[in-house]
Parts: C-alpha cells; sequence; structure tokens
C-alpha cells in the first residue's frame, strides 16, 4: 500500500523542491530548458506511475498524451500570437484526457502483454496520424512562434516568453500533481487500484467492477501527461511526432523502473537520475570524446545493471513507512442477526457435453454451518460458482428468499450478502490484515470515484471483521507474512468486512494443520450468530463433527440431504464413498 | 486495378517478410514469456550483414547463407548474456532490459557501419522485370524473394509439426513446466528457440535488403509491425502470426495507395477490430 513518504524521504523532497525553487538564479539560460525539461518528464512518469506502480497497467503508449498535451499548444496558439494560457491548459488536459477515454474504453478490457500491446498499438496509431498526414506539420514537427500567456484584464499575469515562468509553472504543477497522486493513492479509490494491481480477480470478487477503476485512473493519468506535454511544448516552442511515439513511451518506463515503481516520488527521482546520466554522457569534457560521442552505449548498459541489479529502483534504496494504526476495537457486544435464505431449484450446468452440476435442488437454512461433499470430481467447485455467480447456469432457478437472484453478476450477488472465498488462498500481500479487511468493506459500497467519507462506517466494518475471526491483534501485519492458517482465517474476515451474510467458503481448511482446523471450524460456529456458512470440504472429521447439515453431491447430483447422523447412514452416501474411494475412516 | 493486383503482390511478399520476423517474436514470447523489444534489431542486423556480406562476395543469396549462421550465434549470446535472466522476470523489466539494448544495438550499428542509408544490390540474374499480363509488369528478384520466404515459412512449419524439435517447442508453448517435468533441459530449449527467432529476423532482413535501402532505424518499424502480427495471430501460434502477417502486408500495400497518408493507421485498426471480436488474437487462447 502506498503511503506518505518517510521523514527522510520527506526531508529529501523538500530541499529537493526548495533548491528546484531557487535553481534558476544560479542556472543560466541552458540550465533553466534543460530543468524544465526534466520537470515536464517528471509529470509524464508520475502519472505513468499511477498506471504501473499504482494499478498494474503497464502501457507502452503513455507518450501518446503528452505528446497530444503538446500538441493542444499548438492548436490554439494564433500564427503570430500568443495563446490564452487558460485555454492552452485547458485543451492540453482535455485533449489527453478524451483520448485516454477513448483509448481507455478498448485497453483496460485487456491485461498483461496484450495491455502493453494495444496501448502501443493506439499510440502508434496517434504518431501515424501526426507523422503521415500534415494535421500539424506532419513529420517537420510543430512549431510555437510565440508562446501562451496569461493576461486577465489588460494585466499580463503569467508570461512564457519568460523561460522562468514556464520553469516556475512547471514546477508548481508538478509539485500539485505529486500531491494529488499522493493523496489519491490513499483515498478508497487508491486502495481499490491497489488491490486490482495485487490481484484483480479477487478484486472483481469482492464487488468491484474493476474496469472503470482501470479507465477512470487511465483518463487521471493521460490528462496528467497532457499537462506535462503542456509544459515540454512551452519550453521547446516546438513539437515533434515523437514526443508521442513508442520510444518517448518506453522511456518514460524506464524512468518510472529506474526511480522505483510504486512510490510516487521514485519516477521522478528516476527521471532527473536519466536526465542527469545522459545529460554527462554526453558532455565530452566529463566522459571524454569517445564516450561522449556513443553515450548510449553506457546508458545502455547502466539500464540493464539496474534491471539485473536493482529491481526495485533508486526509490528502494530509501526507507519505507509501516502501516498506519488501525482505529481502536469498538469492543460492542456482537450482533445477533439472522441471514436471508439461499435456496437453489434444479440448478444445472453443462460445459459441452459434460454435466457438471445436474438438477440440483437444495435450500440453505439462515444462521446454519452448511457442508457439500462429494468424491472428485462430483462438481462440487462448480456448485460454489453457480451460488456465488462466478459462472452462469445453464438451467434452473437461484433465489434469495423469494427474489430471484439467479441472472445476477457474482459482483451483483456480492453486493446482496452472499460472499465467496477460493479454494486457493487468495489475500492482498502487500496489504496488511487491516487493510485487507478494508478494502473488502469498501466492496459493500464499490463505486469508482470515491476519495474520502464513511471511513468510520468502514472502519466499523473493519473493526467487526477483526474481532469477529480474532484476527485484532494481527491487524498490522502484512497479509503476505501471516501464515498459511491464518491467511485463510483473513479470507474469512474480509468475506465478513465486506457485508456477506451468506459466506461461501471453497474448502477453508486445505492445507492447514489439526490446531488451526479446529480454530477455523470454531470460527466457523461462532459465525453462525449472524452469518450463514456453506462449505465445501474435503475434511470428513470436520464436517460431521461441525455442520449442521451435509449435502452429497455424486456426479453432478445430489444424492443425500440431512443431519450429519442422517448421512452417515445413508445407504447411497456409503456405496458412493465407500465403493469408489474409501474414506480415512467410516462415517 | 491493375495497380491494385501489383500492390496485393507487394502486400503479400511484405507480409511474407513480416511473417518471417514476427514468428520468431511469437515463438519468444510463448515460449520464453519474454517480451523482446529488440526483436527489430536483429532485422536490422540482418540488413547490415546483407551490406556487408553482399560486398564481399557479390551476391545476396551467398551472403544470407553466410549471414545465417552469424545470426543465430548472436541470438544465442544475446540470450546466455542477457535474455535468459528475464524468464522469471515480470513484462516490465522485460521491456526496460530489451529496450536498453535497442539503445546499446543502434548505436553499435552507427559506430560499425555510419548513419547514412545504403542500398544492396539484387544479383544480375534477376534483375529484370517479367510482364505478367500485357500492360503489368513485375520484378523477378521481388518474385523470387516471395518465393523463398513462403519456402522458409512452410520449412519452418513443418518443423514445427512434424519434427521432434517442433514437438517440444508446441509443448513448451503450451506448458513449460510440463516440458521440464519430462526431463527436457529447458534451458537449450529456450536457446534454440531465441536464436532461430534471431536467425528469422535476421533473415528477413537480409533478404529484404535489395528491395528497401539500408538505414539505422530499419528494424523499428519491423519491431511495431511485427507486435501487432503477434496479436491479431494470438500470442505463440505460428499459424496467426502467418495469417496476420499476410492482411498487414496487404492491409498496408493497398492503404499506401488508396489511402496515402492512413496506411499505417489502418494497420492498428485492423488489429483494434481483430481484438474486439476475438481479444485473444485468431488462433490464441483467450487474453
Amino acid at each position: 500500500m502506498i503511503r506518505n513518504p518517510t521523514p527522510t524521504v520527506w526531508a529529501i523532497i523538500v530541499v529537493l523542491a526548495i533548491a528546484a525553487a531557487l535553481a534558476p538564479m544560479w542556472l543560466g539560460p541552458y540550465g533553466v530548458k534543460f530543468a524544465t525539461r526534466i520537470i515536464s518528464l517528471g509529470i509524464l512518469v508520475l502519472s505513468l506511475d499511477l498506471l504501473i506502480g499504482v494499478t498494474g497497467l503497464v502501457s507502452f503508449g503513455h507518450a501518446a498524451f503528452y505528446g497530444l498535451g503538446a500538441y493542444a499548444v499548438w492548436f490554439v496558439s494564433p500564427k503570430d500570437d500568443s495563446a490564452d494560457l487558460l485555454k492552452a491548459l485547458a485543451l492540453a488536459i482535455g485533449l489527453a484526457g478524451g483520448a485516454a477515454a477513448i483509448i481507455g474504453a478498448f485497453a483496460v478490457r485487456t491485461r498483461g502483454f496484450y495491455f502493453i500491446m494495444v496501448t502501443l498499438a493506439a499510440s502508434q496509431m496517434l504518431y501515424a496520424l501526426f507523422h503521415d498526414t500534415r494535421i500539424a506539420g506532419g513529420s517537420d514537427g510543430a512549431s510555437i512562434a510565440v508562446k501562451p500567456d496569461l493576461v486577465i484584464a489588460g494585466v499580463t499575469l503569467i508570461d512564457f516568453y519568460n523561460r522562468n515562468s514556464i520553469y516556475w509553472f512547471g514546477l508548481a504543477a508538478l509539485a500539485l500533481c505529486y500531491l494529488l497522486t499522493l493523496w489519491l493513492a490513499q483515498t478508497p479509490f487508491g486502495r481499490a487500484l491497489q488491490g486490482v494491481r495485487q490481484n484483480e480477480t479477487r478484486m472483481s470478487a469482492l464487488g468491484f467492477e474493476t474496469y472503470w477503476f482501470k479507465l477512470t485512473v487511465f483518463v487521471i493519468a493521460g490528462a496528467m501527461a497532457g499537462l506535462g506535454g503542456l509544459v515540454f511544448a512551452c519550453i521547446d516552442g516546438f513539437v515533434p511526432p515523437e514526443a508521442l511515439g513508442w520510444k518517448q513511451s518506453g522511456l518514460a518506463i524506464m524512468m518510472v523502473v529506474l526511480g522505483g515503481t510504486g512510490t510516487l516520488h521514485g519516477p521522478i527521482f528516476g527521471a532527473i537520475i536519466y536526465a542527469m546520466l545522459e545529460e554527462a554522457l554526453k558532455s565530452s569534457g566529463i566522459v571524454g570524446a569517445t564516450i561522449a560521442d556513443h553515450w548510449a552505449i553506457p546508458m545502455g548498459l547502466v539500464l540493464i545493471a539496474v534491471v539485473l541489479g536493482a529491481p526495485k529502483g533508486v526509490a528502494g534504496l530509501l526507507p519505507r513507512r509501516a502501516a498506519q494504526k488501525l482505529t481502536p476495537s469498538t469492543d460492542e457486544p456482537r450482533i445477533v442477526a439472522t441471514t436471508q435464505r439461499l435456496s437453489v431449484e434444479n440448478v444445472g450446468r453443462r460445459f459441452g457435453g459434460l454435466v457438471a452440476v445436474d438438477g440440483v435442488t437444495l435450500s440453505f437454512e439462515p444462521n446454519k454451518v452448511h457442508a457439500v461433499i462429494g468424491p472428485n470430481g462430483a462438481g462440487k467447485t462448480t456448485f460454489t460458482n453457480l451460488l456465488s455467480g462466478a459462472l452462469p447456469v445453464s438451467a434452473g432457478r437461484i433465489a434469495l428468499d423469494d427474489e430471484d437472484i439467479t441472472a445476477l453478476s457474482a459482483a451483483a450477488k456480492a453486493r446482496r450478502g452472499i460472499g465467496r472465498s477460493f479454494q486457493r488462498t487468495n489475500v492482498f500481500g502487500d496489504f496488511t490484515v487491516g487493510e485487507n479487511c478494508a478494502v473488502a468493506a469498501q466492496a459493500r459500497r464499490p463505486g469508482v470515484l470515491r476519495f474520502g467519507a464513511d471511513r468510520l462506517r468502514e472502519a466499523e466494518a473493519v473493526g467487526f471483521a477483526l474481532d469477529a475471526t480474532g484476527l485484532r491483534e494481527r491487524a498490522q501485519i502484512r497479509a503476505g507474512d501471516l501464515s498459511h492458517g491464518e491467511q485463510r482465517q483473513l479470507e474469512i474476515a474480509m468475506l465478513i468486512a465486506s457485508g456477506a451474510k451468506i459466506l461461501i467458503l471453497d474448502e477453508p481448511l486445505a492445507g492447514t494443520g489439526p490446531e488451526e482446523t479446529r480454530r477455523v471450524m470454531d470460527l466457523l460456529r461462532a459465525l453462525t450468530l449472524d452469518h450463514t456458512i456453506i462449505i465445501i470440504e474435503h475434511d470428513m472429521d470436520a464436517v460431521f463433527s461441525a455442520a449442521d447439515t451435509i449435502s452429497v453431491l455424486v456426479g453432478g447430483r445430489l444424492i443425500a440431504r440431512g443431519a450429519p447422523d442422517d448421512i452417515r447412514r445413508d445407504a447411497a452416501v456409503r456405496e458412493a464413498y465407500l465403493g469408489n474411494f474409501g474414506m480415512e475412516r467410516a462415517p | 486495378m491493375e495497380l491494385a493486383l501489383i500492390q496485393i503482390f507487394n502486400g503479400v511478399q511484405y507480409g511474407l517478410l513480416i511473417f518471417l520476423a514476427a514468428s520468431g517474436l511469437t515463438l519468444v514470447f510463448g515460449i520464453l514469456g519474454v517480451i523482446n523489444l529488440a526483436h527489430g534489431s536483429f532485422y536490422m542486423l540482418g540488413a547490415y550483414l546483407a551490406l556487408t556480406l553482399t560486398s564481399l562476395t557479390g551476391d545476396i543469396f551467398l551472403a544470407t547463407l553466410l549471414g545465417a549462421p552469424i545470426a543465430v550465434a548472436f541470438g544465442a549470446a544475446i540470450e546466455f548474456l542477457f535474455v535468459r535472466h528475464l524468464y522469471k522476470r515480470d513484462h516490465l523489466q522485460q521491456v526496460l532490459l530489451t529496450f536498453a539494448l535497442i539503445l546499446i544495438f543502434n548505436e553499435t550499428q552507427r559506430i560499425l557501419w555510419g548513419s547514412y542509408p545504403h542500398s544492396v544490390p539484387a544479383p544480375s540474374y534477376l534483375s529484370g522485370s517479367i510482364s505478367l499480363t500485357g500492360a503489368l509488369s513485375y520484378p523477378v528478384y521481388r518474385l523470387a524473394l516471395t518465393g523463398i520466404c513462403l519456402a522458409l515459412a512452410m520449412a519452418m512449419m513443418f518443423v514445427i509439426t512434424r519434427t521432434k524439435i517442433g514437438a517440444l517447442i508446441r509443448a513448451g508453448e503450451s506448458n513449460r513446466e510440463m516440458v521440464e517435468l519430462l526431463g527436457f533441459d529447458s534451458r537449450w530449449l529456450y536457446r534454440l528457440v531465441f536464436a532461430s527467432g534471431t536467425a528469422l529476423a535476421a533473415a528477413a532482413g537480409m533478404l529484404a535488403a535489395p528491395v528497401e535501402s539500408v538505414y539505422p532505424g530499419v528494424g523499428e518499424r519491423v519491431l511495431i509491425i511485427s507486435f501487432v502480427v503477434v496479436v491479431i495471430g494470438g500470442i505463440g501460434s505460428i499459424r496467426g502470426a502467418f495469417l496476420g502477417a499476410l492482411a498487414i502486408g496487404i492491409a498496408d500495400a493497398l492503404g499506401k495507395v488508396f489511402l496515402p497518408g492512413f496506411a499505417s493507421m489502418m494497420i492498428y485498426a485492423l488489429m483494434a477490430a481483430v481484438l474486439a471480436i476475438r481479444p485473444g488474437g485468431l488462433f490464441g487462447r483467450a487474453a
């Protein structure tokens, strides 16, 4: 989880910012121009880190928005007069953000390699548009004759004719963008983005429409990159189509990784270090004429060394802040509440010719522990997927009390209080236990644009979930560092925090030791105070000692249903198990 | 109409060249799991090898035969030095390291061959044009090039579908761990795949040298187009790459004549259209 920088890092940032603000006093005209370029790149890479480091979207076309922002300045500039800075700003941010919305609408549907390629192709398409046609100077690039200024009521407030004012404008924009992204990353919205980075499938299962989160952050990052492009166009007075080409995008990725992804300040350091290094390697006074002439080779070697030797980048060498304290326990007595009744009627699921679940009719009494058992391949996991909405049914009807919920998606069912855990442990390893529960609690109202508010109710839900599962003392620990059994407990805590009242647990005991098994089963029994539990489980001792009802699936059909004692005596069950498989101990 | 026919010929020929480059890329990604941005540099290597070796031997085909083992050795060396460290790394680091390789390769090219464009002569015995219909003629070298590319493509498909190595490659594409569990040394397989991919891209660069001039950024256009082809065809699919490359080649050639200025955009639009209908590409598993 991204947190505010440590005091050490803050000190570095503040000293750098003050030095940068005073820099024009001793930098020559060339120095100011060079520093302004770094600033424009800083805004670009900061916005890219919002995609790569925060959300896990490796965009290989981010420079497209930077270039569009730069071209926007040319578009609003009259041939021989200065443009209005506000107009330039509006167009740069609007054009870049608008393009990001269109490209993002397609791109964020894809993942991994395809996302990289779709963003690359989209930016190349824009590159081809500006390079091959004459809309803005074609391959020669676009020159901005007179730079923008800001005149209000006849008084010139900002005039970009003066280099220093572009510099300070850019610096202020960078500082603002940094504070904005740092805040954004720590809002519920930013937390959800980081959840998407760690495990998008899990986020969807929690009920987040990850598409809209990804699209929103794509647009924000695109608009921000457009602002960077505006600063670039204003300082150089010239926009080549290469500004939105794939090499510029690659360069930006390089700076992000060099500085350290997911730290926000790191990529800005990366931009500074990269630009200074390139400048140093290019100057024959520092490295000698031979190297200066072929600077790309040592530069390439440095980058390779970074990838192989310090994959966490420069920021990885600086201290990072530990988890925040959570609000203390409310210590209120547990509320006893009945849940709704989940029932299925003639539910079936076919995969091609294979019938995985065949006409199952079941009703799950509220506030009980229900077990679903059956030999391997009996269709248990498919059945769970049908209940939770992860798979659509081929036939039949699913109802919550009297309401038909057959057609609802997993996300919609999660909002109705039907939560499921997965066979494989599936917590967000980089979040703390508390943050895991918080992101789950956020899923109760999984809207995209949630930047504040509701913290109190969320804290309450988190506290409730932690208390209910006995994880209160572990709240500050990174979930990735928990024992296996504790991670399974955390999954249940997350379901509870998300507001789930009907918990569908797929093998909650898989891989736990005997001590942990008892703890989890005691936990499940205790949870029936205000929850209904449905477990799919192989551990027969645990199932027969803790479940209120047991349903037996064989070959996709329900062959028996009843209390543990009835199931123990059931002939069909005996045959299904003992005849084919043989259990550790006869039930 | 005749112009269209000529452009279709050109498109098929260009598509086959792109296929040679893209097939290496799709195999390297499908089997090694590595995004190799430096793949275009191997095409460039081929182009410059053709330049030097043709001036030494006087014949582009002789140059290609000599250049192929050089490209294989080069690819194997790059795999050993850099790429093998990327197998367990995430895409970001692969992009970064291979991007850094481009910097190094481009600069090395500039040191060795300079910044000016060069041309490579087609062999004298293939220099003319033959008339196809009354008013229509086509350069012989381009026809020969089409034939050679087609032969290479078929040879590669034969290796992949009919030989033991091909079976290993296909197995590696669908399940890397399994190949290792079965006791095959995947390091050897990976190096072979990477070196073959390098040689295919270089072969395309060498054979294309007499048709297009040899210049510093020659590989980069090929790189981007190859990625588009890989995405259209579906990652790891040779068949998909073949169809994708032909489609791109023809679309590009026709676009250049009938929609000048928008030809490159058409290619990306084609890709967007394919992805909209089949998110995993023509023959890919779903994304």
